[in-house]
């Protein structure tokens, strides 16, 4: 490539040709109703955490399918786990169980009980 | 030119009269009219049933259609007009009874009237989801939260106001009510809401040049012929605001606005928005009497309540049983003008089963 | 009564004795490890207990549950004698046996075999008054006992007789025990009845006995009828070894988990040495199968509560973490276990044991100054002094009839109240606990109880059942917690707000969390009773349906829950009710999803028939 003296930066781009998320294919086995969600924010705008955080399930979602998971390591216990997304959520999608999934994924052994 | 296409169309009356078949057309829709009109011009008996008062169907209740903004009563009475009287028109009747003998179907109707046919079409059309199942919306609960087809009767009484008489400022629309939504049970797309919340938003900004109007789309899917056209001009010369995220919740303030909950999916973060009147898109479901019909008449209706067809690209005015025909929005939503060459299709093959 | 043989021992008591000793040694390893894994103020709480008048309490619940199964009578007749017969029966041999011992051969009592086998060492010379009759009582009792037998055999084939749709199926452990618990039995009738001739006996062994002897004298050749002596000590060798690798381990288990919960030892933060007790103490009857809707309607067997605790019996602690995930926690199962196995209680400690949620930042937001979103957070605001506190709850806003229908009653009844959680609030924090997660439970609990507090509400009422039970039972407020059912029976009664009976026939569902969770059934009987006609249903009280919505479940899929709702939707609308009324958001939101019904909260249904 021609390098026009300034580079982009890597780490800003989504790369799904190295990227394999393999934390959502372990999502998915655990949770199935996952891949049915369609991104539609409705968890995201009934959430009682997201209020007060950047928690967003929608596109905590989003981003583990696209295999970033540095992203909402840090803000995936926020939630309150009230399952008010779940019961609004009009695909059926098993939103308290993903994140609990996710958080034991990303934090097992690692944070105290 | 009209007359030209007639006599193309359709062979003359005297020379079919003979042969002459009856058949009983259930649902007086659009669909319903269409198949009738084209059936009696080939010189059939048509008995058409309709559960309600009058013909015509949802189309009877609509101000002006997308995307050419023709007026929905233009399109119905020359629907009409076609039919010319030709088929007799039964009204404020259901099947009660139905069985079938030999090539024949003997209908027992609810005001007791037995009817025989030779084959039987069935257009029982689609019915409005009812925005109370709803409850997080708030339809029937606050009192500027509306409904589609209740706009629709806005329009057509020329009557778009808040529940104080005011003129909204701001208004919103809320794509996809009861359609793709498992919790309800229908899973399926509409098809029809999103271009009719587009033509809706154009005409609010036309009758309110300053409200601001804003529709919450989940996608936008404008698929037909010139509905992209409508989509450009409602974001090019109306300003109409489209926020790609879907209502989690309504609630209500002191002075009856609308709260709104949402997330901005394209920006990645909830969003709370005041209007003076929210508009739900109600989606199309299977008609409210479809299971008893099929029950009487020995009909399946597919997991979504539409009815099945035999095949779905090569038979599908073909119900399961025989000599049952089906077209129009029974078997799944469809738009006016997909509707009524459904019903054109049904009726040329309801013409050669009855000649066979 | 006379010892017929000087010598007291025959090598066939040789497995039986093992077999005893084997148990015996078990049961006191086991009851030592039980008792190590106590938490020290639960060994007290035991000692404490044992050494008190209400040792007795626990003593006649043993008696009466552990040996006639008075539950299980409540539940089937059928069943509860088969129950008693096989139990007490058995009970009653042994005793008897000792008795016999005791007085007509006392210095065998060291022997532990003499009074299992004691026709076999003892004969009855003349006819005395005392060995008859024992003699007869312990006919009687076999026959008893084998009444049982023939019952459990039909059970097998024919559950429906029992009031049972289903049962558990028998795994090879549970095989061998259950062969050789119903050859033992058989066995015993047997020899005492081949032996009649010899050692005498009462109306059945003797008669049977006789009925042999017309067929071949067997008292000239005593070798060829031996085996039979061996036969019945292998059949009771080999239960007994199994005794504690099978179902049957709760006949042991049970009296010490009775005495155990008398104590008041419960299990709080893990499942420690009263939860072993308990997961033994299942029978594996299987009664708990037929009230679990996960088993009933969605078909998901292996997550009821008897095969959740097998999993933990056989250590497959990953399965046992799916059964408690997906588990509804409706506790139909709780309340229908003749043992009295609180399952809610060991499922929470699974799921406790194994999820890693909290950390010290996890909500930190709920103070003003680290909201990420530099919003002003709305439960970081003061709130003003009231009477009366309205926390709606999460999933109240998501059924907002509800919320609006309790503004009005609480306007209309003239409280000074203020409606806190109007913009949304935080978590009761039921749900983070119900997931496992006690550590984040409590930091929600203490924010919100820091609100309240605040407002030195005498009152504070909730919409939400799960709120309810939570505010009521784990937080310590200063302040009468009311669930809107109960307010609203108070206002009633005290006449502040009046309502004109509109004569709609109602039924109302008792959502678990308030019911039979918290024990509230009452309340909105009588308020429902003074708008319309209540209809009752056979799911009523207790015995209430779960809608499948229950916000315990991680796992479940929504076409389950919704299968669940759907049924019990069926189930309480059989007599045509006008409305279906319940006190909850969630079982609300499933029966509305149904469609099949007007559903209505019941301050809906007061607050549309209030007289202003």
């Amino acid at each position: 490539m021609i390098n026009f003296g300034y580079q982009r930066n890597e780490s800003a781009t989504l790369d799904l040709d190295t990227t394999h998320s393999e934390l959502y294919k372990k999502l998915l086995d655990k949770e199935p109703s996952a891949a049915t969600c369609i991104s539609c924010g409705t968890c995201a705008a009934t959430c009682s955490a997201g209020q007060f955080t950047d928690f967003n399930l929608r596109k905590i979602m989003l981003l583990c399918k696209r295999g970033d998971m540095q992203s909402f390591k840090p803000i995936i216990n926020r939630c309150m786990v009230c399952g008010k997304c779940q019961l609004a959520c009009p695909k059926g999608v098993n939103t308290r169980n993903i994140v609990l999934i996710l958080n034991k994924y990303l934090h097992a052994g690692k944070i105290s009980k | 030119m009209g007359k030209i296409s007639e006599n193309l169309n359709y062979p003359k009356i005297s020379v079919v009269v003979k042969n002459m078949k009856s058949i009983a057309i259930i649902g007086s829709g659009i669909a319903g009219i269409e198949a009738a009109s084209r059936l009696s011009k080939f010189g059939h008996k048509v008995y058409l049933i309709e559960k309600n008062s009058e013909i015509g169907g949802y189309v009877a209740q609509w101000d002006r259609l997308f995307p050419s903004q023709t007026e929905a009563k233009t399109v119905l009475n020359d629907l009409i007009k076609k039919l010319n009287n030709r088929a007799e028109v039964l009204t404020n009747v259901t099947v009660q009874h139905c069985e079938k003998k030999d090539r024949q179907f003997e209908l027992v109707l609810t005001d007791n009237k037995h009817l025989v046919v030779d084959a039987i079409l069935v257009t029982t059309g689609f019915d409005i989801f009812r925005a109370e199942r709803k409850e997080e919306y708030g339809y029937g609960i606050y009192e500027n939260v509306i409904t589609s087809s209740d706009l629709e009767k806005m329009f057509a009484e020329n009557n778009v106001v808040c529940k104080n008489g005011e003129s909204p400022k701001r208004l919103a629309f809320v794509h996809c009510v009861g359609s793709r939504d498992e919790k309800v049970g229908n899973r399926h797309c509409s098809k029809v809401c999103c271009a009719t919340a587009v033509k809706q938003a154009c005409e609010i900004k036309e009758l309110y040049p300053s409200c601001e109007v804003f529709n919450l789309y989940m996608d936008l899917r404008m698929f037909d012929r010139h509905f992209e056209d409508m989509y450009h001009e409602a974001q090019s010369k109306y300003h109409v605001n489209f926020i790609r995220g879907r209502l989690s919740e309504a609630g209500e303030n002191k002075e009856h606005q609308v709260i709104i909950k949402t997330e901005d999916t394209l920006a990645g973060k909830p969003l709370k928005l005041t209007v003076d009147l929210l508009v739900l898109m109600t989606g199309m479901e299977p008609c409210y009497l479809q299971k008893t019909i099929n029950s009487k008449l020995g009909l399946r209706s597919d997991t979504d309540g539409f009815l099945s067809t035999k095949n779905s690209f090569t038979e599908n005015n073909l119900s399961n049983a025989d000599g049952i025909f089906v077209a129009g929005t029974c078997t799944g939503p469809k738009t006016i003008p997909e509707t009524l060459a459904d019903s054109r299709a049904a009726a040329g093959l309801l013409n050669s089963y009855l000649m066979s | 009564m006379q010892e017929r043989l000087v010598n007291s021992f025959d090598p066939f008591v040789i497995p039986y004795t093992f077999g005893l000793i084997f148990l015996l040694t078990y049961l006191f390893i086991a009851l030592i490890r039980v008792i190590q894994a106590l938490p020290n103020d639960d060994k007290f709480k035991l000692l404490k207990h044992i050494f008190s008048l209400k040792i007795f309490k626990s003593m006649k619940e043993i008696f009466l549950e552990c040996l006639l199964h008075v539950k299980i009578w409540k539940k089937n007749w059928t069943l509860g004698y088969m129950h008693t017969a096989l139990a007490f029966g058995w009970f009653m041999l042994i005793i008897l046996g000792h008795f016999e011992v005791q007085l007509f051969a006392p210095h065998r009592l060291n022997l532990p075999w003499y009074p299992i086998f004691f026709r076999y060492f003892m004969m009855e010379t003349e006819t005395t008054m005392q060995g008859s009759f024992f003699f007869f009582m312990m006919d009687l009792t076999l026959l008893l006992v084998l009444s049982g037998l023939v019952l459990a055999i039909i059970k097998r084939f024919r559950r429906k007789l029992f009031g049972m749709k289903r049962t558990t199926k028998l795994r090879w452990n549970d095989q061998i025990a259950v062969i050789a618990l119903w050859s033992i039995f058989p066995l015993r009738f047997l020899a005492e009845s081949f032996y009649s001739e010899i050692s005498g006996g009462s109306f059945l062994t003797a008669g049977m006995g006789s009925i042999f002897h017309w067929f071949y004298n067997f008292t000239e050749n005593e070798i060829y009828i031996r085996p039979i002596w061996w036969a019945y000590s292998i059949a009771l060798a080999v239960f007994f070894i199994m005794l504690p690798w099978s179902r049957f381990t709760h006949i042991l288990t049970e009296p010490l988990f009775i005495i155990m919960r008398n104590a008041g030892i419960r299990e709080e933060h893990r499942n420690s040495g009263y939860g072993k007790v308990e997961i033994y103490s299942c029978s594996r009857c299987g009664i708990c199968l037929d009230p679990c809707q996960l088993v009933s309607v969605a078909s998901l067997r292996d997550s009821a509560a008897i095969n959740y605790t097998r999993h933990l019996r056989l250590w497959k602690s990953e399965k046992a973490h799916q059964a408690a995930s997906i588990c509804l926690m409706c506790n139909r199962c709780t309340k229908a276990c003749p043992v009295g196995v609180d399952t809610a209680a060991l499922k929470l400690n699974t799921k406790h044991e194994v999820v890693t949620f909290h950390t010290d930042q996890q909500y930190d937001y709920l103070t003003s100054k680290t909201a990420e979103s530099g919003a002003e957070p709305a439960i970081a605001k003061t709130l003003e002094p009231t009477d009366v506190i309205y926390f709606a709850g999460c999933m109240t806003h998501l059924t907002p009839a509800t919320k609006l229908a309790m503004t009005k009653i609480l306007e209309t009844s003239g409280e000074r109240f203020s409606f806190i959680d109007e913009d949304g609030s935080i978590c009761c924090g039921r749900p983070v606990l119900l997931a496992g997660a006690r550590k984040s439970a409590n930091e929600l609990m203490k924010k919100n109880a820091e609100l309240f507090k605040q407002t030195n509400a005498k009152i504070l009422v909730t919409s939400c059942p799960i709120c309810y039970k939570f505010f009521k039972e784990n937080y310590d407020l200063d302040m009468r917690v009311l669930h809107h059912s109960q307010y609203i029976q108070e206002l009633l009664k005290e006449g502040k707000i009046k309502v004109d009976p509109n004569g709609a026939k109602i039924v109302f569902h008792d959502p678990c969390e308030l019911g039979r969770n918290s024990g509230v059934y009452d309340a909105p009987r009588e308020v429902l009773k003074s708008v319309g006609e209540l209809q009752s249903t056979a799911y009523d009280g207790a015995e209430s349906l779960c809608c499948g919505h229950s916000i315990a479940t991680e796992s479940l899929p929504y076409r389950k829950r919704h299968m669940i709702a759907n049924d019990a939707v069926e189930k309480l609308t059989t007599d045509h009710p006008d409305v279906l009324a319940t006190a909850c958001p969630a079982c609300k939101k499933a029966f509305s999803e149904t469609n099949k019904i007007a559903v209505k909260d019941l301050a809906e249904i007061v607050a549309e028939n209030l007289k202003c």
